[in-house]
């Protein structure tokens, strides 16, 4: 067959990957009501959305790069502590890590929804050639980076030509190019791991770690812009550094790196090697040989991905069975708690809940990090942790809705065991909190590291506690009710999420109610905020409590 | 520690004109039944004959336009948190929480049902050597085959021991050895006494083989209800199997051959 009848065959499975990423009803999601025709059509348009949101982040993130570009050859300070040459290097190494990351990350995020839904089993049993079949499992995959590859890979010449010249603007395509194939690789390489030791991990606490420290790994490149921004600073120290050093071992080392090694290339095309300060003929070698190799690479990781994307989507998901060393025992808990210890564990598997527990985690972690590092003289640094504590607590609550769609994988099996509403909504509610207590540790312990004021700190994580609790508890209440009056099984991020979104504003409000009066009142004293904001908390506790467990939610 | 008051009614199950509607569509209509101790009470029918939605009426997934149901004397509308105690429930189609394994899929229901850890670990462990699904119970749901998740669903609706089974087509995909083991279990369960079953089948060998009584639903009305020699007097056949007493019940008898003679040859 030829490459017409693999790309008819690609568009028929592309569209019924659409519609399962946005409905999910293999999964046992209700269809909204509509014509088949009209729901492949706006299934279709959200997935191009999504795309589209990505190019545009990409899109804005090389233009901010050109700006830099641009901006530095009219800024003599700059110039003055880093080299021009240097200094451009540096930019481009930034946006091609970032353009990597963010690939990356969609591709991680799309693979398991990829595999999940089953679109090219269905091609299988055809009478169908395992060419044709191999090409369109390699469009299908391309197609799901389309927009944004495309993007990175004209606007990045585009940006540095109009910042640089043209022949910089050509000379930055390469590096581009091998970022796009990296990133696909990557996710590829990262969606097979999943499939083996995430989706398909067998139970047992050491491999419940393993999952857990994948889904962080996963959730890493969504904070690589962060991170960029903070280290940047830190980078352009050391390559003043550098420069005054000239030529040496560290940069042949920084030469040799990736994407390092790309991003000297524009550079050199526009102001010569001299242009960076830290090349000679040596280290110049060493750029071209790590240029090439990493060329080499991209080369070998386009034939291994031709080869090896419908393996993966034919991956079967069962790994070798092996009898278990110990006998099984179960260990039945409380109904909350076996609600809130099944949410976790669907959760370690589930790279999108895992997401929503991570993120507020993740988030505290870096917002720490940032209080550790600032000065302790500046007057900012306290507000900056109590605000930290604040944003886990808004997360908490704002992602809190979201864990009703826990419910949706087996609804219909759990409303035939004898299981309140009421005992859901403490399991999840057990869960929010969990999520804001871990957050708001972490921030306390970075900043008790910086500035020891315990009880500052540590009572107004306990005071905010109770509006957490309450927020969680209207939210969950709300659901439940909504839930039981429309008859509906499902509230999913795309079937019901402006319901989950419309519960999390009450939340919000009573979650965000005492840190606003906490930081009107401070001027009377931190003790008079915090015993203030306890008082508000305690009463949205209160307020709160009949609604989750009225009789209308049992 | 208090104790359970006694059941208002030694019956495992009765229904009283039960009616289930979707929108204008009705899919059962006055629908008597009990099932008695000690008793398998199998549900026969044709596909959307209404054997599912009744037994989703039982278990409280979907909720009748009109009629009773009780369960030991319990009203399943009122008390369905009591209810639901009193059931085990296989479904038809295995909905699971497919992140989860078997084994942590199994503590989520001791948990629900307030098992203590020795006895659910006990039955869990004898199920799952009789299934032979010990090597399974480590592996994520997702991974396993219908046949595997079928016999965690039968796993999870025995751990509890539940004074009556509901079952809807419990042996689909389960393979011939766990469809032996599996009838065993319910004739020794129904043989303890005061416990009782009830099975929806369109398989008429194995309702020959395991159910005391039977009852025929065709288009959400009970045709027949009875033990197989009282449904033979009534079709007046006196060695009839159960698939020809059913083909007749439903009036279905004619409509066979004509429909295979209209087939004609199959690979013309």
């Amino acid at each position: 067959m030829s490459w017409k009848e693999a790309l008819r065959l690609s568009d028929v499975a592309f569209t019924e990957l659409s519609l399962q990423a946005v409905y999910a009803f293999r999964q046992g999601n209700v269809l909204p009501a509509g014509s088949s025709r009209a729901l492949v059509a706006r299934s279709r348009r959200r997935v191009f959305q999504s795309k589209a949101v990505i190019s545009g982040v990409l899109g804005l993130l090389t233009l901010g790069a050109a700006a830099i570009l641009h901006q530095k050859a009219l800024n003599p300070e700059i110039l003055a502590a880093v080299p021009t040459g240097l200094f451009q290097s540096a930019v481009l190494t930034g946006l091609l890590s970032l353009d990597i990351a963010l690939l990356w990350w969609t591709g991680v995020q799309v693979i398991p929804t990829l595999i999940s839904s089953g679109v090219l089993t269905v091609l299988e049993p055809l009478p169908i050639d395992e060419q044709t079949l191999q090409r369109v499992s390699g469009i299908l995959y391309l197609r799901l980076f389309d927009l944004p590859a495309l993007t990175i890979l004209i606007l990045t010449p585009v940006g540095v030509g109009l910042a640089l010249g043209p022949l910089a603007g050509l000379a930055a395509f390469p590096g581009a190019l091998v970022a796009v194939v990296y990133a696909l690789a990557l996710s590829l390489l990262t969606g097979r791991f999943f499939l083996r030791r995430v989706q398909g991990s067998r139970g047992g606490g050491g491999r419940a770690v393993v999952r857990w420290a994948y889904l962080v790994l996963w959730l890493v490149p969504a904070f690589a812009m962060f991170a960029f921004i903070t280290a940047a600073p830190a980078f352009f120290r050391a390559l003043a550094v550098l420069a005054v050093q000239g030529p040496s071992l560290d940069s042949a080392l920084l030469a040799a790196a990736f994407p390092f090694s790309f991003a000297a290339l524009p550079a050199i095309a526009s102001g010569g090697t001299s242009s960076l300060a830290i090349l000679s003929p040596g280290v110049d070698l060493v750029l071209g040989l790590a240029a090439a190799l990493y060329l080499a690479l991209a080369v070998w990781a386009i034939v291994w991905l031709a080869g090896s994307v419908r393996t993966l989507l034919f991956l079967p998901l069962q790994a070798p069975i092996r009898l278990p060393t110990a006998r099984s025992t179960l260990q039945p808990r409380g109904r909350a708690r076996a609600v809130l210890v099944k949410d976790l564990r669907i959760a370690s598997r589930t790279p999108g809940y895992a997401f929503l527990i991570l993120l507020p985690i993740l988030d505290a972690g870096a917002l720490g990090l940032l209080t550790y590092a600032t000065p302790a003289e500046n007057p900012v640094a306290a507000s900056l942790a109590l605000g930290a504590v604040t944003t886990a607590a808004l997360l908490a609550t704002f992602f809190g809705p979201a864990f009703f769609a826990i419910e949706v994988v087996a609804y219909s099996y759990g409303r035939t065991l004898p299981l309140s509403n009421r005992s859901v909504v403490f399991g999840k509610v057990a869960l929010i909190c969990l999520m804001y207590l871990i957050a708001a540790a972490l921030i306390v312990g970075f900043t008790l590291l910086r500035f020891f004021q315990p009880f500052t700190f540590v009572a107004f994580v306990f005071a905010e506690l109770p509006a957490v609790i309450g927020a969680a508890f209207v939210e969950l209440g709300l659901l439940f009710r909504w839930a039981r009056r429309r008859g509906l099984a499902i509230t999913n991020l795309y079937a019901g999420a402006w319901f989950a979104v419309l519960v999390a504003i009450p939340g919000l409000f009573m979650a965000g109610l005492p840190p606003l009066l906490f930081d009107l009142t401070q001027s009377s004293g931190v003790g008079f905020g915090l015993a203030l904001m306890a008082l508000v908390a305690v009463a949205e506790f209160a307020i709160a409590t009949p609604v989750a467990l009225g009789r209308g939610a049992s | 520690m208090a104790t359970a008051p006694p059941d208002p009614s030694p019956i495992p199950l009765a229904l009283t004109g039960l009616s289930v509607a979707y929108g204008e569509r009705p899919a059962v209509q006055q629908l008597s039944l009990t099932v008695q101790p000690g008793e398998i009470y199998g549900l026969l029918g044709s596909n959307g004959a209404g054997k599912t939605s009744t037994i989703k009426s039982i278990v409280g997934l979907v909720r009748p336009v009109a009629g009773e149901i009780r369960v030991f004397g319990l009203d399943a509308l009122r008390d369905s948190l009591s209810v639901k105690t009193r059931i085990g429930y296989v479904p038809e189609t295995s909905m699971l929480y497919e992140a989860l394994t078997p084994r942590e899929f199994l503590e989520f229901v001791a948990s629900v049902r307030h098992l203590d850890p020795a006895t659910a670990t006990r039955r869990m462990q004898s199920y799952a050597e009789a299934f032979r699904l010990e090597a399974e119970l480590e592996e994520p749901i997702a991974t396993l085959s219908n046949g595997t998740r079928q016999k965690v669903l039968i796993i999870a609706a025995l751990l509890h021991a539940p004074p009556l089974l509901v079952l809807d087509e419990p042996l689909n995909s389960l393979d011939p050895r766990s469809v032996r083991i599996m009838k065993d279990v319910l004739l020794r369960y129904v043989a303890s006494g005061g416990r009782g079953v009830l099975f929806s089948t369109h398989t008429m060998e194995v309702a020959e083989q395991l159910c005391q009584r039977v009852g025929i639903l065709d288009r959400g009305v009970l045709r027949g209800e009875g033990t197989l020699a009282l449904l033979r007097q009534r079709v007046e056949a006196g060695d009839a199997s159960l698939e020809e007493i059913f083909l007749r019940l439903t009036e279905e008898d004619a409509g066979v051959r004509a429909a295979v003679d209209s087939l004609g040859d199959p690979c013309a």
